[in-house]
């Protein structure tokens, strides 16, 4: 492999990674208030969508992104309802979201007189910062030319990290995840917490799922996410619940995906692996870190916050 | 400071009335819903559901093909049911179901069309079993064993076994691919001793269903009637009192979640050496596992209520692509049944607890909250 392909591939990487920057730190955020939405699937093609949808009305890509978050926030807090208030399972809750949001996102794609599938976006994003100091070796080419949404995303990563370990509310949330018990006797209200950062998660998940429809695949069909929402919760746990880690990761599933267009370009042997083997690829590498990260004793070292998955029954205190 | 204006508390058991009747709101509420979206996308929902009905039960040969669309989410809701009763999240079903078809339909092509048919149908479905439980083991192990979270491998399990399948027929020149077909890729036909017989004079309806229907009775037996499955439900009310009790917990998970796999399986086998009659990805990747969710959780996780709500689900998944012919998106059926599991989700609350007003002089809860700021 020479040195273009290997930057166009990690070029690609990013491209490809993007949205599920998005939907990863979100989760980590949602997880990170001990609450597990196994939704993100759902809410990220609902954002898709409602992302698809606004921007081909106005013709607006902010226009977009902001409805494909307000949608995916709004898909959250179906599983915000359910989980937190009503304290049902979050796992069956979550996958409730999923399968709803999954059928919900094909059928405004489809549905109505002038029904949006087939459609080109009537505005995409597009790459910045080309020239100037796109000369640096290696570093230039990787880092600048990409839409404004990597850069973006780079700012939430940061945002995100910056607000969960370095401010107050961000220990409230810490504290709710690992304790809220004592969360709630330091004067933290725990079911609020829940609720604000689920819903940030669905909003994170709508504009990661909108990143699909108005920049990687920008014509509408059913379910253009693939399976990045289950790809995003996987990265979660290879991200170490912290958001700076995320951006690797994502990166990671990003290059592994890309991985059977480029052994494309190489030709023979490469070119003879097939596509439905290296398809697999991402979800197998998924298990493996799984497998590594979590087994036995290891799992604790890892830093999931300690109650996650868990109601909060504050009568029982 | 707020004063709560409900209060919530734990019911005992629930009334008959009650454990029927919020399902049955849950369902009736998802239409609600379907109906407010088919509104504002300018369709009539009356027009929709009356089509709907039409399709699923309003001929013969609507009702059998209803049946053979239940047959599959019959055993997939089986299979969530008792892994969910004991606290197992296998969300791999759909890959499951996929490796029992892949199995089922080795078996039938390796045994051949010399075999009888009393050999080669059993082992075919068994066969089917096997598959999943095999998949299922692949997270079932490291779970039991190493701890690691179920959720997250079975879920890649399921597009790991999507992704064999399509390169069984797509990918590769496997035994499992038509030879004779070469333009577009299909399954090799299993020979007709492996498949399931027809139910003389019905419309395509064949006896999977009613092997389906044993299969739902035999898990509900294993889990109410047997000293394993008072154990299992020991374990799944509380794994603490279970070890106290000297139950082998991790042995109870592992069977548990073998057995759950199994039945995925089993309804892979038996779309295969049924309806379908080969490995047919356009068949077989229609979300039937992510579907047994919905249907282990509308039946309250009673594998022998998975029976009648296996049904309804079949019908609407039956009824579908029929609502094409109408210009309604298919996809129409998936929004209702995701409303429906959100909604039977949510009433499980209702089930597990009572509210009521408090008394007319509210006690002074100022202490008891005091950490509400």
């Amino acid at each position: 492999m020479n040195e273009s392909t290997l930057i166009l591939t990690l070029f690609a990487a990013i491209g490809l990674g993007t949205p599920l920057v998005f939907a990863t730190v979100g989760e980590i955020i949602t997880e990170r208030a001990g609450n597990l939405n196994l939704g993100v699937q759902g809410m990220m093609l609902v954002g898709a969508v409602a992302g698809f949808w606004a921007t081909f009305n106005t013709e607006n890509l902010l226009m977009g992104i902001i409805v494909a978050m307000i949608a995916g926030a709004a898909m959250s807090s179906i599983h915000a309802f359910a989980s937190v208030t009503l304290r049902v399972s979050q796992i069956v809750s979550g996958l409730a979201l999923t399968i709803f949001g999954t059928g919900l996102s094909s059928f405004l794609g489809e549905a109505g007189s002038e029904p949006l599938v087939g459609n080109p976006s009537k505005a995409v994003f597009e790459p910045i910062l080309e020239s100037g100091l796109a000369d640096i070796p290696v570093l230039g080419p990787l880092v600048f030319g990409h839409d404004i949404m990597v850069y973006v995303s780079w700012l939430t990563v940061a945002a995100a990290s910056f607000y969960v370990f370095r401010t107050r509310m961000g220990l409230s949330l810490r504290a709710v995840g690992e304790d809220p018990a004592s969360a709630e006797s330091a004067g933290v209200n725990v079911a609020r917490v829940r609720y604000v950062h689920i819903m940030i998660g669905g909003a994170l998940a709508g504009l990661g799922g909108a990143y699909y429809s108005l920049a990687l695949v920008p014509t509408w069909q059913n379910e253009p996410i693939g399976q990045a929402g289950w790809i995003s919760i996987a990265l979660v746990i290879l991200a170490s619940w912290r958001p700076s880690r995320a951006l690797f990761a994502a990166y990671l599933f990003g290059a592994a995906e890309r991985l059977g267009f480029t052994l494309q370009t190489l030709g023979e042997p490469w070119s003879n692996i097939p596509s439905n083997l290296l398809a697999m690829l991402p979800f197998l590498l998924a298990i493996i870190a799984m497998l590594l990260l979590t087994s036995g004793k290891r799992a604790k070292f890892l830093g999931a916050p300690a109650a996650l998955g868990l109601p909060y029954f504050r009568e029982q205190r | 400071m707020t004063t709560r204006r409900i209060i919530v508390e734990p019911r005992g058991l629930a009334s008959l009335r009650l454990t029927l009747g919020i399902p049955a709101a849950s369902v009736l509420l998802a239409l609600i819903v379907g109906a407010i979206f088919l509104a504002l996308t300018g369709n009539s929902p009356w027009e929709v559901y009356r089509q709907m009905a039409k399709t699923a039960f309003g001929s013969a040969r609507g009702l059998s093909e209803t049946l053979i669309s239940a047959t599959p989410l019959i055993l997939t809701g089986v299979a969530a049911a008792v892994a969910f009763k004991m606290l197992v999240w296998n969300i791999g079903a759909e890959g499951q179901f996929i490796m029992g078809a892949v199995f089922a339909a080795g078996a039938g092509i390796a045994l051949g069309s010399g075999t009888p048919a009393l050999i080669a149908i059993p082992v075919v479905i068994l066969a089917g079993g096997v598959g999943g439980a095999f998949w299922a083991s692949v997270s079932a192990v490291p779970k039991v064993y190493l701890g690691v979270n179920e959720i997250i491998t079975t879920l890649m399990l399921n597009f790991i076994a999507l992704n064999f399948m399509y390169y069984l027929i797509f990918g590769s020149s496997s035994p499992w691919r038509d030879p004779e077909v070469s333009q577009f890729p299909s399954g090799r036909p299993i020979p007709d001793s492996g498949r399931i017989p027809e139910i003389f004079g019905s419309q395509r309806l064949d006896y999977g269903f009613f092997i389906a229907v044993a299969f739902a009775i035999l898990a509900w037996f294993l889990i109410s009637k047997t000293r394993w499955g008072f154990e299992v439900r020991v374990v799944g009310d509380s794994s603490d009192t279970a070890r106290y009790a000297g139950i082998a917990v991790p042995r109870k998970f592992l069977g548990v979640f073998l057995m759950s796999g199994a039945f995925a399986g089993l309804a892979g086998s038996l779309y295969v050496a049924g309806p379908v009659g080969a490995l047919d990805p356009r068949s077989l990747d229609l979300g039937l596992g992510f579907t047994g969710i919905i249907v282990a959780a509308l039946a309250r996780l009673n594998p022998v209520a998975v029976v009648p709500v296996g049904i309804l689900m079949g019908a609407l998944n039956n009824a579908g692509p029929s609502l094409q012919s109408i210009q309604v998106p298919a996809a129409t059926v998936q929004m209702l049944q995701g409303a429906i599991l959100i909604f039977a989700v949510a009433g499980e609350f209702f089930i597990a607890n009572r509210l009521r007003r408090p008394e007319k002089k509210p006690q002074v809860a100022v202490a008891a909250q005091g950490g509400e700021a």
